[in-house]
């Protein structure tokens, strides 16, 4: 577990990005983004005839002097984003070289530092839901339940340090519960906002319903797909019995320096049909390896995907 | 159902070796990974959900296809057609003699002509036709002509190698009337060329082709032997033998005399290269016996190291003189040394106990059933047909006869005989223009010399040559000669023994100490025994009499093991030993053993190149 999840350099760079929403909020909190509800900011939005009772300091009296008649000056109400981080902590993200599950919380500190930054709400979901009794610690179960918790809503950027480190104190462990972790976050918000997968998505059961389900819920949706190296390109050789280290399944399976290529061309399957299935649903979707650098996968990739700016 | 390669189930020993390679368990890794879900779909795809996919660059698909090219090769049994022109007919003449039995070849010469004509064999194209010959003593056709090769290997199996001599010119004669007016046909003959002279074998368009077997000729052999009473002292016997060195270099070797496996004397002998050194020995016999000549030390050819004569005492002659008095003949008999004469004036019984009898123009009331020396006598059952004849000149006479050895018919002069046309069972002797005035030949079990005159009516007791026709006849109707002469067999020779009574069986023992039990004819007058293919002491058993007979190879052609680079057919015409190695040679053995070998290189990468 590295110590700071991001260093002060990538920090002052990432406090320059703003998240961007293609969707207005929808929050009933302040905040400072844009939304359709009309309140009181400094931003005009429309003019509406006056009706009784209306309060006077927003008529516009300019207008009254040329047209005599009585309008309203409407003005954008600024609410905040609430952005929710579906973070993958099964066993499965334990693997790699460094971590994926490392890489994905790095990930989640940058894009939560950000949101922060610009005053959104950020929740970050860790699933499964409760970690797998590996930790015979209690009072580092304590800890891990409390950080839990307090990532489930985080405003403000004097939080970021608390932030990170719950961030820092979470653990991975048993099995992807993928659709589920989404369906019932889809159903759990009570305003859509802006929802980032981190995971792996090697999951047995699919992917779908769970992000038909943000979808449907009215979420901008985001996918970052973790994989590590040995996944994309497997360097042991031979006879092997293969153990799935979330499920425990046997797969018996002759893999040579020749087949390499027709394993690569698998994963690039699944990852393209991954892509294809974000493409369609209008999901940002990145893939990455876990030894790739982050600064690459921040600064340019999200970038030039507008997920900030 | 056969096989035409049974050898080739050897190769059924690979099957346990496969056996093996299943047995060998493939022993897996056992690896913990993120999640199978990858790995899943990776063995579903890779499966074939489709029927084909692309040709992909694969080791195991260039070795399969190797082993199956290989097979396919074996398949059709493709050879080198290198030097020769197809032949549709090959005669093969293995030589089988003594000669071949030599070790300057291991195991010997015969098996590696052998080995060689087992290779021509194989190398026998599919349509091609091969007679297999053996030529020792005797020729014999081991295989008549096939293209069938096991038939002809079991034929080459069968044939083995004697102690007799090389009779080449019968086998030549036999394989000419094989391959003659056949285009392309060949004989090839496998021998050391340790042959008689062939010159009266003269045919230069043979398509012989001599396979010259042997290296060395590192031999000495025991070429001739004789045994005789010692002329000095008729109490001896003498020995004569003579030692011939065919080696290239002096030889010191020691020669040992035994009289029935008794050792009597040992001489030790310096022979220089190429020499013959004759010896005589002398020894003293108390009963009839075997003589043994031995050759100590050892040379490529073992076979004429040894040789044996039988030797038997010498007994009286009886014979009987049934004469109405004639002086010169009774003189001249009487001068014959061991005769024991007796005169009779006439015959009335069949003469039984007397070695042979005389005739001198008197008929006899009973014929005698012995040899018979008769002079001017008429017997129907002998000469059908007898003329009278006046003064004959005597103008031609065989000389070759033993019986007119040393007596010649210069100057004798008949005034009066009796002619005779030859009968079927006689030779004539001597003839005048008309008709033959003496004849000789065996009728029945009887050697009879008829003489057309009475020597009282010519000159011929004047001349050297009665006394010396008188004692050559002696010798000729001594039965125990006529029987002395036949106990030394060239070895390959049919021994021929006289009957004297009718007889069921003989039982014969080999050298070896095999019996063998012969049937006899009723009607056949002598034994022959063809089977003298070793060399040693034979025993024959008539009823109660045993007899000896030694066979022997005594062939100086045969001990000389030179291997002749050339043969001499005819008076012009040779033959060079080919340098031709057998040709058309099969390969598709070594590419189906190559084809194995691809095999177990198939399953060894496949195991390899997993891991």
């Amino acid at each position: 577990m590295p110590e700071s999840l991001l260093t002060s350099e990538m920090l002052r760079r990432l406090e320059q990005f703003q998240l961007l929403a293609a969707r207005r909020a929808k929050s009933s909190a302040k905040g400072e983004r844009r939304s359709r509800a009309r309140g009181q900011s400094v931003e005009f939005a429309d003019y509406r005839t006056y009706v009784q009772g209306d309060d006077f300091r927003y008529l516009d009296w300019n207008l009254y002097g040329r047209l005599e008649r009585l309008f309203l000056k409407l003005y954008e109400e600024e609410r905040e984003l609430p952005v929710r981080m579906f973070l993958d902590a099964s066993e499965s993200m334990t693997f790699g070289t460094p971590r994926k599950f490392d890489f994905a919380r790095q990930v989640a500190a940058a894009l939560g530092y950000v949101a922060l930054c610009g005053f959104d709400r950020v929740s970050v979901i860790p699933f499964p839901a409760s970690p797998n009794d590996t930790q015979s610690d209690a009072g580092a179960r304590s800890a891990q339940l409390a950080a839990r918790v307090a990532l489930r809503a985080v405003r403000g950027k004097k939080s970021g340090i608390q932030f990170f480190q719950n961030l820092n104190t979470l653990t991975a462990g048993g099995a992807a519960t993928l659709n589920e972790t989404l369906r019932r976050g889809a159903l759990e918000a009570r305003q859509s906002g802006l929802a980032v997968v981190l995971s792996d998505f090697l999951d047995p059961a699919g992917y779908e319903s769970g992000l038909n389900a943000l979808i449907g819920r009215g979420f901008q949706v985001d996918i970052v797909q973790i994989l590590s190296p040995e996944e994309l390109s497997p360097t042991t050789f031979g006879d092997l019995r293969l153990v799935d280290s979330e499920n425990g399944a046997m797969q018996e399976v002759t893999f040579g320096r020749y087949r390499m290529k027709a394993y690569q061309q698998t994963v690039q399957n699944f990852i393209q049909r991954l892509r294809e299935f974000c493409q369609a649903r209008g999901i940002n979707f990145f893939s990455v390896s876990s030894n790739m650098s982050l600064e690459d996968l921040l600064l340019k990739q999200l970038r030039k995907a507008e997920v900030w700016a | 159902m056969s096989f035409l390669a049974p050898a080739a189930f050897v190769f059924a020993a690979a099957i346990p070796v496969v056996i093996l390679f299943y047995l060998l368990k493939r022993k897996r890794v056992v690896k913990l990974v993120s999640s199978t879900l990858l790995w899943q779909q990776f063995l579903a795809e890779t499966q074939a959900s489709a029927p084909f996919q692309k040709l992909r660059k694969n080791w195991l698909l260039i070795l399969q296809i190797l082993l199956l090219l290989l097979v396919v090769l074996a398949l059709s049994r493709p050879y080198f057609a290198a030097k020769t022109q197809p032949a549709q007919l090959r005669v093969v003449i293995l030589d089988a003699s003594a000669s071949m039995q030599a070790t300057d070849e291991t195991p010997s010469r015969f098996e590696k002509a052998r080995a060689e004509a087992l290779k021509w064999v194989d190398s026998l194209a599919n349509n091609d036709q091969m007679v297999i010959l053996q030529a020792g003593a005797n020729t014999e056709v081991k295989q008549s002509a096939t293209s069938e090769k096991a038939a002809l290997r079991r034929a080459l199996q069968a044939c083995a190698c004697s102690d007799g001599p090389t009779r080449l010119v019968a086998a030549l004669r036999m394989a000419e009337s094989l391959v003659r007016d056949q285009r392309g046909a060949e004989i090839h003959l496998f021998s050391d060329g340790a042959v008689p002279e062939l010159t009266e074998f003269d045919n230069k368009g043979l398509p012989l082709v001599y396979h010259r077997i042997g290296k060395s000729s590192d031999n000495i052999g025991i070429t001739a032997l004789d045994v005789r009473a010692n002329p000095e002292d008729a109490h001896q016997r003498a020995i004569y033998t003579s030692v011939a060195n065919f080696s290239t270099n002096t030889v010191q070797t020691e020669l040992e005399l035994l009289l029935d496996d008794r050792l009597l004397e040992t001489r030790p002998l310096s022979i220089p290269a190429g020499e013959t050194s004759p010896q005589v020995f002398l020894a003293g016999q108390s009963s009839d016996g075997v003589f043994t000549l031995r050759l100590k030390g050892k040379d490529d050819l073992a076979v004429d190291n040894q040789a044996s004569i039988v030797s038997l005492l010498p007994k009286p002659i009886k014979v009987l003189l049934v004469s109405r008095g004639n002086r010169l003949l009774e003189k001249a008999l009487r001068s014959v040394a061991n005769v024991e004469l007796a005169t009779s004036s006439d015959l009335t019984d069949p003469a039984i106990g007397f070695d042979f009898v005389v005739l001198d123009g008197v008929t006899p009331v009973v014929w005698p059933q012995v040899n018979v020396l008769a002079f001017h006598v008429v017997n129907t059952n002998w000469i059908p047909e007898v003329m009278h004849l006046d003064g004959p000149p005597i103008v031609d006479w065989r000389s070759t006869h033993p019986l007119l050895r040393y007596a010649g018919f210069d100057n004798v002069q008949v005034a009066e005989s009796l002619g005779a046309k030859t009968p079927s069972w006689a030779v004539s002797l001597v003839d005048s223009p008309q008709a033959p005035l003496i004849l000789a030949g065996e009728l029945g079990r009887q050697r009879i010399i008829w003489v057309g005159f009475d020597v009282l009516e010519s000159n011929w007791p004047l001349r050297v040559s009665f006394p010396i026709f008188i004692a050559n006849a002696a010798e000729w109707l001594n039965p125990a000669n006529a029987k002395g002469g036949q106990l030394l067999v060239k070895a390959g020779d049919a021994f021929r023994l006289m009957l004297l009574r009718v007889e069921k069986e003989a039982q014969m023992t080999l050298p070896g100490g095999q019996v063998k039990m012969l049937k006899l004819d009723p009607s056949a007058n002598e034994l022959v025994f063809a089977e003298t293919y070793r060399q040693g002491i034979y025993r024959v058993r008539l009823g109660t009499n045993e007899t000896t007979f030694c066979v022997d190879l005594l062939d100086a052609a045969e001990s000389n093991i030179k291997p002749r680079e050339e043969l001499q057919l005819g008076k012009y015409s040779k033959i060079a030993a080919t340098t031709r190695q057998r040709t058309n040679t099969e390969l598709w053995r070594s590419i189906a053993s190559l084809g194995l070998l691809v095999l177990l290189i198939e399953w060894w990468y496949y195991h390899r190149r997993t891991v």
